[in-house]
């Protein structure tokens, strides 16, 4: 799972790349936990990726979260590839990420 | 774009995967082959159609795509038939049965010696099965190019609505399974509308990456009924929660298969695990597996193992008898029975019903007997019989042999079965059954049987025997066992070529086995392989002859009786010794092995059971029964015939394990070559490796020789 890191003072971007799935997804959620403990504000962009598995949704979901917790601005760049798209509507997941509740 | 990392487990559930639906693709061969029989048997439809679809669903689950895909068309030709719109014919079965092989191509692609896939062949196959089942080829290149949800046969029934819920279990995602296209499957199914549910992901430092913590509420509008919700769901169905529910009127019809209550108490149930602990359910609980899948190499190890421990406890109990120690000796016999038990278990573990190795030469049958032009039904008897692993493994090569033999050589065309009242359908029978410590698997044809005569013009052209020689009717039979011995008047694909008789008798005798053949002229022939239970440990009876020691298998001894030197005289020079009034004849393992040593005033005979009778062997002593674990001699010691192998004994000495049917067999044919000089007698001149047998069965001898080679 390619990952670009991009930072710009406080502002991290996140730039996903290619199918992220349960074989990143401990290297993903280290990543977030790390970003979230040193940004202001974290991106992720998933321009570059080509799937999104229910591992990677669910580490996302529960980044939201963590930020909305700690108050870092948290939030996605960008379009989303219309094949991710499709595998999160396959899903049942549809509109992403839309944390229900702030946890 | 750079390739995921790969789970380390994904290829290890690839794997189990992989042996589950090879075990499937069996059994759909069975019941395709049934089915061949009884076409108006609705039970065995639905196993097919539960079994196509089980590698389907399974094999996307677990990136299976193209075998997946192939397996579509005859899933929906198979509901076709459940739903009475297509009627079962040799051709849909013959077709699926080729599909079944590139199935396996396709599961066992990129492992090693793996047969290819044929592209053009599975699309020949696709392209008959949609013929055959009406499935619109359009319809087909449509969906592939826009994958919009289609609606197979299985949704034309009456409109329904279902609620499902469905949790999968938490290492769904470990297995390298996709939730997903559990999703895509149900769209298949009818109008579905599905929400992921995430309330139960716990915080970002809490959650593990790799567990999967959503849980999917469906509403499912469709003609399907549960049963056909349910099969996609067939491959987790063990490891999630799952619910279905007619929704709207719980005591409706369709609801029958789950009552009502059932249902709410899973539903309720699916509620009380969230609320109670996010992200914890009740698979979370340590599983009670009933059976579990363990890799053959470690199975082999454990045995490997257990050998060696009964080989140190060997040398206990020897210390122990010499330190004459009564707390010692107690905690030695303790030792000695625990591992006796752990023996017995082990070689438990090992044991298989013969049964899939039976079953698959339905399909053997079935084609050679298309391609033969002839009418061949195959009947199995005691398929739940149990062998060593080892055992059934190499069982496979000989029995192929011998029914492609009785297929091609022994059964008649039906139109000569006619004419000699026979029906024109023709049986082979396979039979396994229990006899002493062996199994007797016996292959039976009722076919035109063996011409002895032509046989042994065969073997006299071939030089084999003389022109006078006096042959009983099973030394003829034991002939057609000779290499490149064939009495096929023409080779053809099937057999005819005299090489696969050789390598029956070779494989079975590799598995300390033997070969007895039976015939009746226009009757048929029964071929029975006899073969031990067990490869690994077996109970063995320790004998003396001067230093050295022999083992000799204990289920095959009768009992001892003492050799006095006026016995011997009694019998004028033959070894023949008279017990309860039976001529008894006998071989003196001094003299076969050309052992130098001298022999004792009163000798003890071990009478032995063989397929040829009653034998004895003539050693210097009984020394008791002993766990023997065998070893192999080694390629040096491979013709060998009348040894089987080694095994360490307690001193630390070697003892050769000896086969008592390939002795006498050895005997016999001396016999009838006119090489014995008197009955039963060993070889005239001294046999190959006598030097090595003496050498190696010596206390003196566990040196370079005998380590070597064990």
């Amino acid at each position: 799972m390619p990952v670009t890191l991009e930072k710009k003072d406080a502002l991290t971007i996140i730039q996903l790349e290619g199918t992220i799935d349960v074989g990143g997804a401990a290297e993903l959620k280290e990543l977030l936990v790390q970003q979230l403990k040193s940004s202001a504000a974290v991106y992720v962009s998933l321009d570059a990726a080509t799937g999104l598995d229910v591992t990677a949704v669910q580490l996302l979901w529960a980044a939201a979260r963590e930020a909305q917790r700690v108050g870092v601005e948290f939030g996605f760049k960008g379009q989303t590839p219309e094949a991710v798209r499709s595998a999160l509507v396959d899903a049942g997941i549809g509109e992403f990420p839309v944390p229900a509740s702030t946890g | 774009m750079a390739q995921p990392r790969v789970p380390s487990n994904a290829e290890q559930f690839k794997h189990s995967f992989r042996e589950e639906a090879r075990e499937i693709l069996t059994e759909l061969e069975s019941a395709l082959l049934e089915l061949n029989e009884n076409p108006s048997d609705t039970e065995l439809v639905s196993r097919i159609f539960r079994g196509l679809h089980t590698i389907k669903g399974s094999g996307a689950m677990f990136g299976f795509e193209r075998l997946a895909a192939f397996t579509h068309d005859l899933e929906t030709a198979f509901d076709e038939v459940r739903n009475g719109r297509l009627q079962i014919s040799s051709e849909l079965i013959d077709l699926t049965l080729s599909a079944l092989d590139q199935i396996r191509a396709m599961l066992e692609e990129g492992t090693d010696g793996a047969a290819p896939v044929d592209p053009a062949a599975c699309a020949a196959i696709l392209s008959s099965v949609r013929k055959l089942a009406a499935i619109d080829e359009r319809a087909v290149a449509a969906k592939k190019s826009a994958p919009a949800p289609d609606r197979p046969a299985a949704a034309a029934g009456a409109i329904e609505n279902w609620h499902i819920r469905f949790a999968p279990g938490p290492d769904l995602m470990r297995y390298g399974a996709n939730p997903s296209l559990l999703l895509r499957e149900l769209r298949q199914l009818g109008e579905l509308s599905a929400r992921a549910m995430l309330d139960s992901v716990p915080s970002l430092g809490e959650m593990d990456p790799e567990r999967c913590y959503v849980w999917w509420e469906m509403d499912l509008a469709t003609g399907a009924g549960r049963e056909a919700i349910r099969d996609v769901f067939i491959f987790v169905e063990d490891t999630c929660e799952l619910s279905i529910e007619a929704a709207g009127d719980p005591a409706s019809p369709a609801a029958e298969t789950v009552p009502p209550s059932d249902a709410e108490r899973t539903a309720r149930a699916l509620e009380e695990g969230r609320s109670a602990s996010p992200g914890r359910r009740s698979y979370d609980k340590p599983d009670h597996a009933s059976s579990l899948r363990v890799p053959a190499v470690k199975l082999d190890q454990f045995v490997d193992l257990v050998g060696e421990l009964v080989t140190v406890q060997a040398r206990l109990s020897e210390l122990a008898s010499l330190q004459n120690d009564a707390e010692v000796t107690a905690v030695s016999e303790e030792v000695e029975r625990l591992t006796s038990a752990l023996r017995e278990s082990s070689m438990n573990i090992r044991m298989m019903p013969i049964r899939s190795t039976f079953e698959k030469f339905r399909r053997l049958v079935h084609d050679l007997a298309r391609d033969l032009e002839k009418n061949v039904e195959l009947t199995i008897e005691g398929a739940d019989t149990e062998l060593d692993k080892t055992v059934i493994e190499q069982l496979g090569d000989p029995l192929m042999h011998l029914i492609r033999n009785s297929m091609d050589h022994g059964i008649e065309p039906a139109e000569v079965r006619a004419d000699s009242g026979k029906s024109p359908t023709a049986t082979i029978h396979l039979a396994a059954r229990h006899s002493g410590a062996s199994v007797l698997v016996t292959v039976t044809d009722d076919g035109r049987g063996i011409d002895s005569d032509a046989v042994r013009r065969r073997a006299v052209e071939r030089g084999l025997i003389s022109t006078e020689a006096q042959l009983t009717e099973s030394q003829i039979y034991a002939l057609l066992f000779e290499p490149g011995f064939s009495t096929a008047k023409q080779v053809t694909d099937v057999s005819g070529r005299g090489v696969g008789m050789d390598v029956v008798r070779q494989r079975v005798e590799s598995l300390r086995g033997a070969v007895e053949v039976s015939s009746q002229p226009g009757q048929g022939t029964s071929v029975t392989l006899r073969l031990p239970l067990t490869m690994a440990i077996i109970d063995g009876l320790l004998v003396g002859v001067g230093d050295a020691c022999f083992v000799l298998p204990l289920a095959s001894t009768l009992e001892c009786i003492e050799l006095t030197r006026e016995d011997i005289a009694r019998a004028n020079g033959k070894h023949i010794v008279i017990v309860r009034g039976e001529l008894v004849p006998y071989i003196r393992l001094r003299e076969h092995f050309h052992m130098r040593s001298r022999a004792p005033r009163i000798e003890q005979i071990m009478l032995v059971e063989t397929a040829e009778g009653r034998f004895g062997f003539v050693v210097d002593r009984v020394l008791g029964n002993c766990q023997t674990v065998i070893k192999s001699l080694g390629r040096f010691y491979r013709q060998v015939q009348v040894v089987s192998g080694a095994t360490i004994l307690g001193n630390g000495t070697v003892a050769l394990i000896l086969d008592p049917e390939r002795l006498i067999q050895d005997a016999v044919r001396d016999e009838a070559h006119g090489r014995g000089g008197r009955t039963l007698t060993a070889h005239g001149g001294p046999p190959e490796n006598s030097v090595e047998f003496t050498a190696l069965a010596g206390r003196g001898s566990a040196g370079p020789s005998a380590s070597a080679h064990v």
